[in-house]
């Protein structure tokens, strides 16, 4: 049950979601993900492709426009 | 109820939701303006005008007043304050500076290959794709494949240079 | 987690919505129709930031992510603009009123644009809609990317002449003066429930089961 940070503040789509991406590799089940961005689309494409794939995924605003996304791994 | 706004405010909506409204407002713009919604067209003629005033660029026959009543201004103008008042209603506005050069120099070139490519034919993912295929225009479907392939070389350019 | 930074904008947002009617107020005194232009201008970009819409993801996530929700719901907006399209033209036609569509003449340059203008959206992170609704959003990076299009754009206007004299074009062609209205518009919505398929199959093969 680890938490994991990647920094994706200020990166342009899609690059925050390839790095979630190649990140989720290396994590075990039920790790967590954290990430921050302040990219509306960016936030918004992230908790699409997590459902897709049925990952849990929680998104809360934190400040006036950033976005922090909490992502468990459900499965591999 | 307190929910649904919540929702409508903040955002985002559904995908598709979008799709149905712009497809909408894309009708209206094309009813009220007897031509389908463009975006470059415009701004090269604000650009020719900015131009000749600097004189770095010869006349072309842009007036201030002739573009002040042209409808392609206020629709990019109107573009622009609409997705501003929209992350206002959120309480979302905030200043978004660049972070790394790198992004700095891809926005420049990527702007420019944009600007050139949208010009040499005759318009951008709007007045060109959307709209030529909307038209029924064969060059439409010619030129969203073209995008399309833009796009997969793009994305190899962005995965090398700027992952 | 951590403190909850979230400071209302609403007095911003008042002012900014007076600030507008009054815009729009003393346009009305010039133009009924740029008015309503106006309206329709500041409710596409609305939308289109409410919805996070973006027509570069739409073409680039397939590719790179392999997620087609956007692409779909491009697709949808594709249809309901090409039958809209369709009925508006056929209005106008019945009411002798002049419109103009979007049939541009085909050339080398209408491929080499797409191409150019494709790579340019995925570096810049917008097209050119989604570089203004951005602008409107605060991201200094497309404020750069419209400088570049807008240096763009007049090289590109003051060389199209030469690509012209370079490759020479066609004029365009209008699909239903080839195929006639019906025909066109059953083969432009088979082809798009096609690429839907296509997208739906992609996204379960990309993601995996």
């Amino acid at each position: 049950m680890a938490r994991f940070t990647i920094e994706i503040w200020g990166e342009m789509c899609p690059i925050p979601l390839i790095k979630a991406k190649n990140k989720l590799l290396s994590m075990e089940c039920g790790d967590i993900l954290v990430l921050e961005t302040e990219h509306s689309c960016t936030s918004r494409g992230i908790v699409v492709w997590a459902k897709a794939n049925r990952y849990l995924i929680e998104e809360e605003e934190v400040a006036n426009g950033i976005w922090h996304l909490e992502l468990t791994k459900t499965h591999d | 109820m307190k929910k649904t706004w919540q929702t409508i405010i903040h955002g985002p909506w559904a995908y598709w939701v979008g799709a149905i409204i712009l497809g909408m407002l894309n009708l209206l713009v094309l009813i009220v303006r007897h031509q389908p919604w463009g975006v470059t067209q415009n701004i090269e003629h604000w650009a020719e005008w900015i131009g000749t005033n600097l004189g770095v660029l010869d006349d072309q026959g842009f007036t201030f007043m002739g573009l002040m009543t042209s409808s392609g201004t206020y629709l990019n103008l109107g573009l622009l304050m609409g997705a501003f008042w929209a992350t206002l209603v959120a309480s979302q506005a905030r200043f978004r500076p660049i972070r790394d050069r790198k992004f700095f120099l891809s926005a420049l070139i990527g702007g420019l290959l944009m600007g050139y490519g949208a010009r040499i034919a005759y318009g951008c993912n709007v007045g060109a794709l959307l709209n030529g295929i909307a038209s029924s225009s064969l060059t439409g479907w010619i030129f969203a494949i073209a995008v399309f392939i833009g796009t997969w070389l793009g994305s190899k350019f962005l995965v090398k240079y700027l992952l | 987690m951590g403190t909850n930074a979230f400071h209302s904008q609403q007095k911003w947002n008042l002012g900014f919505i007076v600030f507008l009617t009054l815009l729009l107020v003393l346009l009305a005194q010039i133009s009924t129709n740029l008015t309503l232009i106006f309206v329709l201008g500041i409710s596409l970009g609305f939308v289109l930031q409410k919805s996070r819409f973006c027509l570069v993801s739409a073409l680039r996530d397939p590719i790179l992510i392999g997620m087609t929700e956007l692409t779909r719901a491009f697709l949808l907006l594709l249809g309901i603009s090409i039958l809209g399209f369709a009925l508006v033209s056929w209005g106008a036609s019945q009411r002798n009123i002049p419109l103009i569509l979007n049939v541009f003449p085909l050339g080398v340059h209408t491929v080499v644009g797409g191409l150019l203008f494709g790579i340019g959206m995925v570096l810049a992170g917008g097209c050119s809609t989604g570089i203004l609704m951005r602008i409107g959003e605060g991201f200094a990076m497309q404020g750069v990317a419209f400088f570049g299009l807008v240096v763009g754009a007049v090289l590109g206007e003051r060389s199209l002449i030469t690509w012209r004299n370079l490759f020479g074009e066609w004029s365009g062609i209008f699909l239903p003066d080839l195929l006639g209205w019906v025909p066109t518009l059953i083969l432009e919505i088979a082809v798009l429930v096609t690429l839907w398929q296509l997208a739906k199959w992609w996204q379960k093969k990309q993601l995996g089961e």
